[in-house]
């Protein structure tokens, strides 16, 4: 019993909500106003790319999952919804697993240096911004 | 923690510890692991329960991490008791102790209920498991992550299995091979590893030493397992 009473201590203790999309819904119509070249480019070079690129072998990655690449559109438009769920803030949930809190000064380098982190503003903005790029037309 | 009754109508206190090290390497995650689980076991009777918890080091994509695993409490109750054939149920209940991020854990409680039997004539063993693992969620909340966590893969919910036979070689030397796996219901992929173990002892201290193989499912590519059980 003394036992079962520890390991549900410990786990109160480390475990924590997991990735949940945020169930952000484009407008209708879709104002526009977030695109990648005015926001989702930025953000993925401010936040991600460090370790989330396609330059970057499996072993310079830093922990970042092989095929999950945020230096183009195309690649973002991939996953949205995981994006979504690690980084993005919504009606359904506030996501801040991405980015750690450890992060490479130069892409695929040491973790020597503190991540910089989204503003609540720009997580809402990114969780908004993916809702309408995915239902945009794209020639890729 | 073997659930077999061996010790009908008597108590026992077992404690153990289990080594293992291992190379993955996945659709999205190549690296390795090395972990420690110590356990402990206790029956009585047709009654036993045991838990275990691992400590992991574990290299992802050039990330190197320490952490916890996911916790795991077993009860476990014999049905059938004889000579030759034990046979019961067991409900195993996964705590997400680990983080699901570092991939060390599900990220959520699982409850994997299943039977088991041993049949046992001599010098050969045989043993078989067939279960259910479910995740302790709402499965269609949109948190499928596919086969997690990197360091012992489940889907979100699956029908497991396991079966294998030991050889007792003398001198107190068992040899055995066994199989194990998962079959997703729904959304997963199937998961199944093989195994060759030696093991040896006395009753009441047994050491063994597990070669396993990723099969289908990419679980990992090689795994070692060492461990070590002490009976009261």
């Amino acid at each position: 019993m003394r036992l079962l009473v520890f390991v549900l201590a410990l786990a109160a203790c480390t475990s924590t909500a997991p990735p949940t999309p945020t169930e952000t819904v484009c407008p209708d119509p879709d104002p526009g106003t977030l695109t990648w070249d005015s926001f989702g480019q930025k953000f993925m070079t401010d936040y991600c790319t460090m370790c989330h690129s396609s330059a970057l072998s499996r072993t310079q990655r830093n922990g970042a999952p092989y095929a999950h690449d945020y230096d183009t559109l195309k690649s973002v438009l991939y996953i949205p919804d995981h994006i979504d769920a690690d980084a993005g803030s919504g009606p359904a949930a506030h996501n801040t697993h991405m980015p750690p809190d450890r992060c490479p000064s130069t892409p695929g380098g040491a973790l020597d240096r503190n991540c910089a982190k989204p503003t609540d503003e720009e997580r809402t903005n990114l969780s908004l911004w993916l809702a309408c790029e995915r239902n945009r037309p794209h020639t890729f | 923690m073997a659930m077999s009754g061996h010790h009908h109508g008597a108590s026992e206190l077992a404690l153990g510890v289990s080594l293992e090290a291992a190379e993955f390497d996945t659709a999205y995650y190549a690296g390795s692991y090395q972990g420690i689980a110590p356990s402990v076991g206790w029956m009585s009777g047709r009654l036993g329960a045991s838990a275990a918890i691992g400590l992991y080091h574990i290299t992802e994509n050039g990330l190197s991490r320490y952490g916890l695993g996911d916790a795991m409490v077993t009860g476990h109750v014999t049905v059938v008791a004889s000579d030759a054939l034990d046979a019961g149920m067991a409900l195993h209940l996964m705590w997400p102790t680990g983080s699901e991020t570092a991939g060390l854990g599900m990220g959520h409680a699982m409850a994997m209920p299943s039977v088991w039997a041993t049949w046992q004539p001599q010098p050969v063993t045989v043993h078989a498991t067939a279960g259910y693992g479910r995740a302790l969620i709402a499965l269609d909340g949109g948190h499928d992550h596919g086969l997690m966590p990197l360091v012992d893969p489940m889907n979100m919910q699956e029908l497991t299995w396991s079966a294998g036979a030991e050889l007792a070689v003398g001198h107190g030397v068992r040899v055995g091979a066994r199989t194990a796996g998962g079959i997703p219901i729904g959304a997963g992929a199937m998961r199944m590893i093989g195994a060759g173990r030696v093991a040896w002892g006395t009753p009441r201290i047994t050491t063994g030493v597990e070669l396993q193989l990723g099969v289908a499912g990419d679980p990992f590519t090689l795994r070692g397992v060492v461990d070590t059980a002490l009976r009261f």
